[in-house]
């Protein structure tokens, strides 16, 4: 996965949304240990004071806990990782719904839509 | 630091001098060889025309060429290496460097002077080594011992002395001559444009002042009651050693005059382009 | 205590005003964007804290002297001119470096040498100007100093350098050293940096993180300071 930094929001905010993309995707494991600070600012081509504080936002959120003497860690609170999941999972919706409503369409209709699409991808990946 | 900077400066001036040296000397030796074979015996005035005089006659010329060659290229090292390592993009690093400015001042001076007595002593050297063999060390020696005993006899005073103090003239003199030129090139740096030609402007100007206090200081010289050494012919000699130590004091006054300007520019009011 | 302090900072060349009475404190362990379009006062600024100016009024500090060889001893300073001596070879100019700074990390030099194939024997004058730009970079980064500035050090370099020396900035990041990075291409730049200053006509127009400006106004700094000096 690589790292994007692109619009005009802040860098760290982006920082956070990615890293916390990579932990639900299980890209990092729970429980596994993340790279120094300096590591991941230069995989991403950040500025590590601005890594630091995407790390600190994580780690506020309970994505990650840090270890004193060891290093940071991804949780291993499987709970807090699904909810994490959901959570994205519901803006991603919201957004997609309030697109959709721009186009017009209301929520039976979008419902609707989504199943023929749906039905349509799974007959054409049977043939 | 200054002997860091000493040893940049030797390797940054010795790459440009080790061909001429080498020219020279290779030039030396056989400018002597064929004067050896031409000229057997230089008491013949004839040199029976053999074939050797047209390689000799080039050599000869060549080798004066590279003597004056050998003499402005000091000059211009002296020059280049304080405006081009100082005050040209190159600059930017020697002024960075943790080295306080009166030391890169006297990284060149020291450089700038030794490669001046190099080439006096080298020049000498060589010339000597061509006319060995050419007269009689024996016939010098009595020469010199037959003038020594001349001016004893005239002056009442041995010619030693004015001598070493000629010599200390000529060092002063020279140490004056290229500070004078460092300073004129840092005058000509706080121009914003044409700085090269603002050097020389400063350099003419500063000739001309000094000439202007000299003429001053001679024609002065009634009021500090010298001229009563003119009147004898004993103390004629020591008229002419009050004037070389006059010049002598003259060039330290302005040569420590030109250091501290430079340092005091090169220090505050550096601008490089 | 702050790596550089500026206060009431003024230079005047003649009857031109390039900084004027600037106020400044930056602290140690940033990495600073200095940016403002051309004449802006940018390399003045610089310059005056590597001590090659001396102010008009006012004065800067290095972590609390004056400039001079104290500080010059823990600024490393990358110029917008090339100041190599064309006769000499890359391994000539590290031996300078290692000769007049103490802080100067050898094996660094060598490795970022070998990581952008220059060769430590070839002569200056057979680089292109793009990679005599590298080994000055190289020279100035291998320093372990407490504040690096670079005067408009990407400027010249194509996009793989461009890369590397950021990279490059980001892995030498200290906490007790500062980096000023003079520039006005932001873009490229704006994701290593902590903090701009915009800087115009000599007056300093606008000192925030990037992410406050990106939080405050909803552009990158560089769409903002298109927006500020439209021309």
């Amino acid at each position: 996965m690589e790292w994007i930094i692109d619009s005009d929001r802040p860098i760290y905010k982006q920082l956070v949304e990615q890293i916390e993309l990579r932990i639900i995707s299980g890209m990092y494991a729970p429980g596994d240990k993340i790279k120094s600070v300096r590591e991941l600012a230069m995989e991403a081509g950040v500025n590590p004071n601005t890594m630091q504080k995407a790390l600190a936002e994580l780690e506020r959120m309970g994505l990650v806990f840090a270890q004193r003497t060891s290093g940071r860690f991804i949780t291993e609170d499987n709970k807090m990782i699904e909810e994490a999941k959901n959570t994205l999972a519901i803006k991603e919706i919201d957004s997609f719904f309030e697109k959709m409503k721009q186009l017009g369409f209301e929520k039976e209709e979008i419902i609707s839509l989504i199943e023929k699409a749906e039905g349509d991808r799974n007959g054409n990946s049977k043939s | 630091m200054l002997g860091k900077l000493l040893k940049y400066e030797i390797k940054a001036t010795g790459r440009i001098f080790l061909p001429i040296y080498l020219a020279l000397l290779a030039l030396t030796i056989i400018t002597k060889v064929l004067l050896m074979i031409a000229m057997p015996d230089v008491f013949l005035d004839s040199t029976s025309g053999t074939s050797f005089d047209i390689p000799l006659g080039i050599s000869v010329t060549l080798y004066f060429i590279i003597i004056v060659a050998l003499s402005v290229m000091t000059l211009i090292v002296i020059v280049q290496r304080f405006y081009k390592n100082l005050l040209t993009d190159e600059g930017y690093l020697m002024f960075t460097i943790p080295v306080e400015t009166w030391k890169l001042i006297m990284s060149k001076l020291i450089v700038g002077l030794m490669w001046t007595f190099v080439c006096v002593f080298t020049v000498a050297l060589s010339i000597l080594i061509l006319a060995l063999g050419n007269f009689s060390i024996m016939e010098m020696n009595q020469g010199i011992s037959m003038l020594y005993a001349e001016f004893q006899n005239q002056f009442g005073m041995s010619p030693n002395i004015l001598i070493a103090e000629f010599i200390i003239l000529m060092i002063v003199e020279t140490v004056a001559s290229v500070l004078m030129i460092y300073v004129s090139i840092a005058i000509g740096q706080l121009f914003s444009q044409h700085r090269i030609m603002a050097a020389f402007g400063a350099y003419i100007v500063i000739s001309i002042v000094l000439q202007i206090v000299m003429t001053l200081l001679i024609a002065l010289i009634p009021a500090f009651g010298l001229e009563y050494l003119m009147n004898s012919q004993i103390n004629q000699m020591k008229a002419v050693e009050v004037f070389i130590n006059g010049i002598t004091v003259f060039n330290i006054i302005s040569a420590v005059a030109f250091y501290f300007i430079t340092n005091y520019i090169l220090k505050n009011r550096l601008n490089l382009e | 205590m702050e790596i550089l302090r500026a206060k009431g900072l003024t230079k005047k060349f003649g009857n031109l005003t390039a900084l004027s009475n600037l106020d400044l404190e930056i602290p140690r362990g940033r990495i600073i964007g200095l940016l403002g379009p051309n004449g802006s006062g940018k390399s003045t600024f610089i310059k005056l804290a590597t001590g090659l100016l001396v102010p008009t009024s006012g004065e800067i500090t290095i972590a609390g002297a004056t400039p001079g060889i104290e500080t010059k001893a823990m600024v490393s300073y990358l110029p917008e001119r090339t100041y190599l001596n064309d006769w000499m070879r890359a391994e000539d100019m590290i031996a300078f470096f290692g000769d007049f700074y103490e802080d100067f990390n050898r094996l660094k030099a060598d490795n970022m040498l070998r990581d952008l194939n220059i060769n430590p024997g070839d002569r200056l004058k057979t680089m292109s100007k793009g990679t005599k730009e590298k080994v000055q970079l190289i020279l100035v980064m291998s320093r372990d100093a407490e504040l690096y500035l670079l005067d408009e050090p990407i400027a010249g370099v194509d996009p793989a350098a461009r890369d590397y020396i950021l990279n490059t900035i980001i892995t030498n990041y200290k906490e007790n050293a500062s980096v000023i990075i003079s520039t006005h291409l932001i873009a490229d730049i704006e994701q290593v940096l902590d903090d701009i200053i915009f800087i115009s006509q000599g007056e300093i127009k606008l000192l925030s993180t990037v992410d406050d400006i990106r939080e405050k106004h909803n552009k990158s700094v560089d769409g903002l300071f298109r927006e500020v000096f439209k021309c």
